[in-house]
């Protein structure tokens, strides 16, 4: 009962709430537009937001060194992640069974396996931080909290039902991943499409102004 | 007439006396010692046997032979066979059994009667001798003591060895503790969890490990005085306060027991884990009785440390949650390095550490290099 429940309406659910409320926040951000820059521009905004946008994927050298740490486990977080997402074998047949209709080439189990391992490592170093370090503890809020543990408890969850051979623990994983997706529209999770519209902002202002941001 | 002669009572009683009689001839066998019954049953068997033999067509029984060869008692002799792989030409390990046996019977109760009694004693030492109370009191005077990075990978390994250590006693202990609370099905789910999160962070328990000896190693080389703290038992025995450095002999001691012993935990868990590099089933089950005997030990010692760390000691924990140890708690029990910091002028006030640690009205306002300072 409750397995047909998860597997079946609370996934849809799940699913629309993060479909929906996803698109309702970007249209939010987009429909609240910019202030109306009066200066004479020296240079064109837009070059200056493609250039933000990926140039601050490698940080400055001050940064890197001071905050090595968060650096490495931010990428071992963020790209184990996205490799067990969208390329650990379950998770390809569930969203080829689910949602596109057509598959697409996996990781080998061990390079699975390693992915999760690094992710979880990035993601538990980065919780540490955010817990000891006196100034992100601060700037932490209650929803940035829940937000980790959920993705924390998610990433657990479907390491614990590795084996594929218990009902009750793929339904474990499965139903924390709904929480996750009906959470994440109204949390701080938003940065995964928001972090964009920042630092495209952030560079188109500096470009017209034409400081190299 | 008999009947007349001989009274009632004594014809019962005769008759009562042949069944005792009986019963005695019949449990006979039962009650004599084993080696007669077995002579005799050896005595039986060979005049079955001889008269079988008497009767029987004298052709040798093969497979008597085929199975004793099979069943290889005095040591392991590999054939040949087409089957490719470790141990292909091996039919029966007898040594399988021997692992079976000290498992079942030796190791999980000997390190249950273990980590038993060291709660048991924990607890004891709490109420006999309760907590470990700084004597001139928590002061407003601070010391800085643990970096964010060393706090960092301190509970990175914490949060990680204890969920190893969950999962693996689960692993243990589960089927004599965990069927009878949850049954059979309950438990082989959580078993199974138990098995796959314990295979999938036990790697990461080995890199934790390393980031943990690469930085603290440096302090905790034994230097003159350690000694002297052993032998006063850290300030159990007798009374006063035994100096120390940055840490005392106990610490140092746990440090490169955790660092030692360590390596035998992740060199066989790798054995076990990873069991395509070749590895003999002998040498799977040497690597799990070492993986288990060790990692029982380390749980003890971890138990202590935890134990001293939180509830055990005041003062104690506040070094590696803010960073900054009390000064009178430094003084009391790493005397050494308090003066050492004393001299160089590296006291600061609570108000400061407030002000470092971004809890005053002014907010955050962290100085270049205290935060990351190793020391």
């Amino acid at each position: 009962m409750i397995g047909q429940l998860i597997d079946g309406p609370l996934w849809y659910f799940s699913l629309a709430v993060f479909g929906v409320g996803m698109l309702y926040r970007l249209y939010s951000i987009l429909r609240a537009g910019v202030k109306p820059d009066l200066a004479t521009p020296r240079a064109g905004g837009g070059a200056g937001a493609l250039r933000n946008l990926f140039s601050r994927f490698a940080p400055r050298r001050d940064v890197a060194t001071r905050g090595r740490l968060t650096l490495i486990a931010g990428y071992l977080f963020h790209l184990g992640l996205f490799a067990l997402l969208f390329f650990a074998q379950p998770h390809v047949d569930f969203l080829a069974e689910r949602i596109t209709g057509f598959g697409w080439p996996a990781l080998p189990y061990w390079a699975f396996i390693i992915s999760a391992e690094l992710a979880l490592v990035g993601l538990l170093l980065l919780w540490l931080h955010r817990l000891l370090h006196p100034v992100t503890r601060l700037l932490s809020s209650v929803d940035d909290h829940i937000g980790t543990g959920l993705v924390f408890l998610v990433m657990l969850s479907g390491c614990l039902a590795l084996a594929q051979a218990f009902e009750p623990l793929r339904l474990l994983h499965l139903f924390l991943a709904e929480l996750l997706l009906i959470y994440f529209p109204f949390s701080s999770l938003m940065h995964t499409f928001t972090f964009v519209f920042s630092r495209g902002y952030t560079g188109a202002m500096m470009g017209r102004k034409g400081v190299n941001a | 007439m008999s009947r007349a002669r001989i009274p009632y009572k004594v014809i019962t009683a005769i008759q009562g006396g042949v069944f005792i009689l009986l019963c005695l001839i019949v449990l006979l066998p039962m009650l004599t010692p084993t080696t007669a019954r077995a002579q005799t049953q050896t005595q039986t068997q060979t005049q079955t046997q001889t008269n079988e033999s008497e009767r029987a067509i004298p052709v040798p029984n093969p497979s008597a032979d085929l199975w004793r060869e099979v069943r290889q008692r005095e040591g392991i002799v590999a054939g040949r066979s087409q089957v490719a792989g470790v141990d292909s030409g091996t039919l029966i390990n007898p040594y399988g059994e021997t692992w079976r046996n000290f498992r079942m019977q030796q190791l999980i109760p000997y390190s249950g009667y273990l980590l038993a009694g060291v709660l048991l004693l924990l607890t004891l030492f709490y109420f006999i001798r309760g907590k470990i109370k700084v004597n001139a009191g928590l002061g407003d005077k601070k010391l800085f003591r643990y970096s964010l990075y060393e706090r960092t990978i301190h509970w990175f390994i914490a949060s990680v060895f204890l969920f190893l250590a969950l999962t693996g006693l689960i692993l243990l202990y589960g089927r004599p503790l965990l069927i009878p609370l949850m049954g059979q099905e309950g438990f082989s789910l959580l078993a199974s969890a138990s098995k796959e999160g314990h295979n999938l962070f036990g790697p990461v328990f080995a890199v934790a490990l390393l980031l943990i000896f690469i930085r603290f190693v440096r302090r905790n080389i034994y230097q003159k005085g350690d000694l002297t703290w052993l032998l006063k038992g850290g300030g159990i025995i007798g009374k006063g306060h035994v100096p120390s450095n940055f840490f005392n002999m106990g610490e140092k001691s746990m440090f490169w027991l955790l660092a030692l012993v360590g390596v035998v935990i992740v060199g066989s868990g790798l054995v076990l884990v990873f069991p395509v590099f070749g590895q003999a089933r002998i040498t799977m089950e040497l690597a799990h009785v070492s993986h288990a005997v060790t990692t029982v030990l380390m749980i003890a010692v971890i138990l202590g440390h935890i134990y001293i760390g939180s509830v055990g000691m005041e003062g104690a924990l506040d070094g590696m949650t803010t960073g900054y140890c009390d000064l009178n708690w430094a003084r009391e029990h790493h005397a050494q390095w308090a003066e050492r910091c004393e001299q160089e002028g590296e006291v600061v006030s609570e108000s400061e550490v407030s002000s470092l640690r971004g809890e005053a009205a002014g907010g955050p306002a962290v100085p270049n290099g205290m935060q990351e300072s190793g020391r």
